[in-house]
């Protein structure tokens, strides 16, 4: 039976910063009353402002950045909860629940060069990607800064969050806006043909995306098409983000090897997919 | 250290505290937010005869002060249960509730009898009030009829302690509990979820793929608390109280008006590590007003005299 993992716990987190950043977004930066160290990129936590006004159920968040103790989200103001999250103020205390999820696999320096897709707020779960590919994950080969790109898509300008904290790594980073008010004039899907078209990244390379339903669908149509390793962070409505609601069902392919039972939970046996398990 | 022990349906328990069936996983897949021993029972969520692959998204929304669901009953089945879960949970020392659920009184007697010789499992819990499936029907909640001959049917096949899941979407609880306790229930669970719904009226969809479903939460508590009242005044067997339960205060008002035990349900999503900790919130909060016994407090509500004189009370 799919579980939550081991090492996710429940407990207060003390909010020290709150950065305003893009049109509507804020970076959160809490301490957890327990040290969660090294978490892996792409996994999540469940945060909810404990007050009167906070919606019920707490909202899940991609780790964004990690320095040492201290633990950093990127939140897309959209509802009453992450409203409540963005209007916190330092000292005070919010519930936190996690390190959820598996995360993405080992990014290598090995194979083909890895090809990050980031919708929007989508983006969350890149920043600690770069940074733990560019070390080395799992013991293997670290990636070269040219083994990485980054391509940054979103309607306008001011909704690619945090862009000059990617271009810091030193890896390609690259920006779409729907409205050609940053970068190629598209969406993200449209930036990569072009730059394969042109040369500028290879047509062998495994694909990471984060975005949009309508986004993933797209990449995932891509990778089947082209025959690409691809894995997709999903961003199902959760309830609870522990295995217990089943409220995220994920449709699985009946001939992978997560296709014994036609759904998955996305909590708990992702976020992150690769798109031979599952059928968005 | 206030005594926490409390005996339901001859099951004895460390503490009156259960998991609502639905909200804390199948088996101990939680254990490392709850430690096993730190509830009184553990209740799995809904078996089915067959594998139930559950309703389409979207599944859940969320309200002003709780939580709708529309999952129907997502599960791998009986074979799967006994082989995958039962085994793993008899490794520990807990008292396992196994919560069934059917489409027919043949596939409710059937659960009851496969699970009869079972040892991990200490007692049944029959799920008589799912609003998430059959179209939110409830045939086997709404007619008192109905639910007696489901009980009457998984009493002959098991000689486990046998809890009947009542509905609150009945115009007299007390009937339908009156009618369990014939049919040989040796305790109730009161409630389920209410039925409910949510709409976005700008897109005029409704927030569930089923339109309507279950709703559970802080904002049903009242309304719960009013139906294990009823029901506790209506039987001798034991009651169980769920709904809205968050904190150990409200554990207690269920405690007053009857119930011998209650279940923790939607709060678990708030915060999973709480049911682990609210058996001993509870004592301390007994041992800060001078009571011995969490026992001291059931069914001692003080109703006032004028109760039994006002016509259409609920009985």
């Amino acid at each position: 039976m799919p579980a939550p993992p081991k090492d996710a716990r429940s407990c207060l987190a003390e909010v020290l910063e709150v950065e305003r950043v893009g049109d509507d977004g804020v970076i959160l930066s809490v301490r957890p009353e327990i040290a969660m160290l090294d978490v892996r990129a792409s996994r999540f936590f469940m945060l909810r402002h404990e007050d009167a006004r906070s919606p019920a159920i707490p909202r899940p968040f991609s780790l964004y950045r990690q320095r040492g103790r201290e633990l950093e989200f990127l939140i897309k103001v959209m509802g009453r909860g992450t409203q409540a999250l963005a209007q916190s103020r330092p000292g005070e205390k919010l519930r936190l629940i996690g390190p959820l999820g598996n995360g993405w696999p080992a990014l290598d320096g090995d194979g083909p060069m890895w090809v990050m897709l980031a919708g929007g707020v989508g983006s969350a779960p890149f920043y600690l990607a770069i940074e733990q590919a560019l070390k080395g994950m799992d013991g293997k080969a670290r990636c070269g800064k040219d083994h990485v790109a980054f391509l940054f898509g979103a309607a306008r300008k001011g909704l690619l969050y945090d862009v000059d904290a990617f271009r810091g790594f030193g890896v390609k980073v690259f920006t779409a806006t729907d409205d050609g008010s940053d970068g190629f004039k598209g969406n993200v899907l449209q930036l990569l043909e072009t730059l394969w078209s042109r040369g500028t990244l290879p047509r062998e390379c495994r694909l990471l995306a984060c975005g949009p339903e309508r986004m993933l669908e797209a990449v995932e149509h891509l990778a089947q098409e082209k025959h690409l390793e691809c894995w997709l962070s999903l961003e199902t409505l959760m309830g609870c983000g522990v295995g217990i609601c089943n409220g995220c069902p994920v449709p699985t392919r009946p001939d992978g090897p997560l296709g014994a039972w036609p759904n998955a939970k996305c909590c708990v046996e992702g976020p992150v997919f690769s798109t031979r398990d599952i059928a968005l | 250290m206030a005594n926490m022990a409390v005996t339901v349906a001859g099951l004895e328990l460390a503490n009156p505290v259960m998991s609502a069936s639905g909200t804390y996983g199948h088996g101990l897949e939680m254990r490392h937010f709850a430690a096993p021993a730190s509830l009184g029972a553990w209740v799995s969520k809904t078996v089915t005869r067959k594998p139930r692959p559950g309703n389409p998204l979207p599944r859940i929304a969320e309200t002003e002060a709780g939580f709708l669901n529309s999952i129907g009953l997502e599960n791998r089945g009986i074979d799967s249960y006994l082989r995958d879960v039962l085994p793993d949970m008899a490794r520990e020392h807990a008292v396992v509730i196994t919560n069934i659920g059917g489409e027919s009184v043949d596939d409710f007697a059937e659960l009851a009898a496969r699970l009869d010789g079972e040892r991990a499992c200490h007692a049944l819990e029959v799920n008589l009030s799912c609003p998430n499936v059959q179209g939110g029907k409830l045939p086997f909640s709404t007619s008192p009829a109905m639910a007696e001959s489901v009980i009457a049917r998984v009493r002959a096949a098991t000689k486990k302690p046998v809890f009947a899941k009542l509905s609150p979407n009945v115009s007299d609880i007390g009937e339908i509990a009156r009618a369990v306790e014939a049919g040989g229930a040796d305790g109730i669970t009161a409630v389920n979820t209410l039925l409910g719904m949510r709409v976005d009226w700008k897109t005029r969809r409704p927030a569930l793929n089923t339109i309507q479903g279950g709703y559970s939460g802080i904002g049903i508590k009242p309304i719960a608390l009013r139906c294990a009242w009823s029901c506790a005044r209506a039987v001798s067997i034991p009651v169980i109280g769920c709904g809205g339960i968050a904190c150990a205060e409200d554990a207690f008002e269920f405690l007053v008006v009857g119930c011998r035990a209650v279940q923790f349900g939607t709060a678990s999503f708030t915060d999973p590590g709480k049911i682990g900790r609210l058996a001993a919130e509870m004592s301390q909060l007994l041992d800060q007003h001078g009571i011995a016994s969490v026992t001291d407090l059931i069914g001692t509500l003080r109703a006032p005299n004028v109760l039994a004189k006002t016509p259409g009370a609920p009985s």
